[in-house]
Order: structure tokens, then sequence, then C-alpha cells
């Protein structure tokens, strides 16, 4: 809020200025100097405007009367228009550049609150080493966020070659700031135990990390990403298929939600959006 | 019973694509792909052959519907 106060006095300060050299404008029109000696003009405003440019050699027009000022007044001079010109235009300056600044914070305050409330948060869950971990974990990492089940007949090991090559795309990219870790996490844990993970991720993503966990930890998971799965009906063998979500989401290095891709994304709009928040993340909103 | 793996599961969707190939050169004759459709139920978990017929006959529904057009005297 400090900042606040200052572009405020900054402002204000902007004014006086401003105005101080406008005074100072009209003032050169009524004070003048010959032979290093400052007069004044005694004359209406509008009989100001017929005077001819004060050169300092010139004699002063004879029609008009000077009053000699008192020596002890300091006399204005070029020099000095041009310093409050100067000062008046450097504190403009740094009002407009602190506006800017301010309203691109605000943006920034907006878009943040507006995905904090709607998608992520924290979870704890078995990664395919058997390790727990928790969101935190992740915390300053790029994370691509994918639930799935190993027993998915197309669309999970579609979406995981599509999420593949996005990355290779964005791994590839000369300008791509920062490299994103794929994060797997299943919506079948009751078969899906971490063997069955690691095994399932070996086909993907050299970084892929599979995710596990007990039922609760994985509902938990699905509720705070707002992530839809209903397991059908089991055959004898036990064999089914989980009906889910796909979408994959985007998470910054803060484990903030930032982008979501739907199953209509290709790996090439996947990969763009991807570096676009990154580049924003490096050199924009935040510190 | 064990997930499915990369190689399994190209057996599975080359076994399937066989099957419909078949059933799509032969609309009628469903007894000509006998073969492929035993292929196809071996390399493949049941709930997956089961999770692909569904989806053939909403594709074709689709694909029937973007063609032809809804028509009242179908019902």
């Amino acid at each position: 809020m400090y900042k606040n106060l200052i572009s405020n006095m900054a402002a204000n300060f902007a004014k006086i200025t401003t105005i101080a050299g406008i005074r100072a404008t009209r003032r050169i029109h009524i004070v003048t100097s010959y032979n290093n000696k400052l007069y004044k003009f005694i004359g209406q405003t509008g009989s100001r405007k017929k005077i001819p440019c004060c050169t300092m050699s010139q004699e002063p027009p004879k029609k008009y009367d000077f009053v000699k000022e008192s020596s002890k007044r300091g006399p204005i001079r070029w020099t000095g228009l041009i310093a409050t010109v100067i000062v008046g235009g450097a504190a403009v300056y740094y009002v407009k550049q602190a506006k800017d600044e301010m309203e691109k914070k605000r943006e920034a305050e907006k878009q943040r609150s507006i995905g904090k409330a709607a998608i992520g948060g924290p979870f704890t869950l078995v990664n395919h080493e058997g390790k727990t971990v928790t969101n935190k974990d992740y915390f300053g990492h790029w994370l691509i966020l994918y639930f799935g089940f190993t027993h998915c007949p197309d669309i999970c090991p579609e979406t995981l070659e599509k999420l593949q090559n996005a990355l290779d795309k964005i791994d590839s990219t000369k300008d791509a700031p920062d490299k994103v870790l794929p994060i797997f996490i299943t919506v079948d844990p009751a078969r899906d135990d971490v063997k069955t993970v690691a095994e399932y991720i070996k086909d993907f993503h050299p970084r892929l990390v599979g995710l596990t966990g007990t039922e609760e930890q994985v509902k938990a998971t699905c509720k705070v990403y707002r992530v839809y799965y209903s397991a059908g009906p089991a055959d004898a063998d036990n064999d089914y298929i989980v009906d889910h979500s796909v979408i994959l989401y985007l998470v910054d290095p803060d484990g903030e939600f930032v982008d979501y891709f739907g199953q209509n994304m290709d790996e090439h709009e996947i990969a763009n959006t991807t570096i676009s928040h990154m580049l924003k993340y490096k050199f924009g909103n935040k510190k | 019973m064990p997930a499915p793996n990369a190689n399994s599961r190209q057996l599975c969707y080359e076994a399937r694509d066989k099957y419909y190939e078949c059933r799509d050169k032969n609309p009628d004759k469903t007894e000509v792909c006998e073969e492929f459709r035993k292929m196809f139920e071996k390399s493949c978990l049941p709930s997956w052959v089961k999770h692909f017929d569904r989806k053939r006959v909403y594709e074709e529904y689709k694909k029937k519907l973007n063609t032809e057009g809804y028509k009242l005297t179908d019902e």
C-alpha cells in the first residue's frame, strides 16, 4: 500500500511542477531581463501577447512601461524553466510507469484468485517408487497432470502419447524457459498399485511420474481437481472400465492451477499454450 | 489380471481394426468375420471389447447422422 502512497505523492508533485511550469512560462511574458537587470511588464493579459519575443539583446519596446524589480527577488531564467520542465516530465513519466505497473499487478491478482478458487489444491499420494508425496514436493516445477487408469482401453494411452509429443516439442523449443514434469494420477487405486503404475508409465515420457494411493487419497485429489470418475460394472475376472474426465491440468511452480487442456486440443496447441504461460510467469505478472 | 502394456495394447488394436475392417466390407454377412472376431476377443480384455463395440456403434450412428441426417421415420 505504501507504493500507492508514493505514486499519489508523485502525482501531486507532478501536478504542482506542471502548474509551476505553466506559471513560469506565463511569467516570461511579463518578466524579462534587459541588460542583466530584471523588469516587469505592467500590462493587461491581452497586451502581453503583443510583445515581440523576448530576445535578450533586444531593446524593450518603448510603448510599454517597465518597473525595475528589486534585486533581492530571484530572477526566472530559461535554465530554471528548462529544469522545471525536466523535473516535471520525469515526475509525469514516473507516475505513468507506476500506474502501468499497478494495473499489471491488479490484473495478475485477479487471474490468480480466479484460478485459486476454482481448481487445484493439496494432495497426498504415493509415487511409482513407493514414496509418499504431497503437492508441496512438486513446488518449483511446471506440472501437467493427467488422471487416468492403467486398464484404460484407448483414451488414456492416446492422451499420454499426445502429452509426450507436446513435451518433446516444448523441450526442443529454444525460447521455452523451463521443462514440464508430467504426472499421471490413477483414478483406479483398487487395481493400480505402485508396481502396476511403475510398469505402466514406462511406455510413455521418460520424465512421467505415476501417482497412486488409497481410495481416500485418490478421491480427495480428484475432488480438489474436480475430476469425475466412476468405475463400471466388473465381470467375474474383476475386469471393468473406469469412466473419467479427460483433462490435462497445467500447474505453475507455485503449485497454482494455470490452465487446462481438453480432448479437443492437439499437441501443438498444448505446447504453445504451455510455453506462453511459462513466459508470462517468467517475465510478466510475478516477481 | 495384469494391466496391458504397450505391446499388448498394440496387438489388441490391430485385431480390433482387422475385425471392423471385415465388418465394413461385409456389412450383411457377420459369419465371414467370425475368425477375426475370435482373434479380437482373444487379443483384448473383455471390457475393452465391450468398450470398442459400443464406440463403433456410436461412431456409425454419428456418421449416419452426418451423411443422411435425422429421419423421423427411423423411429
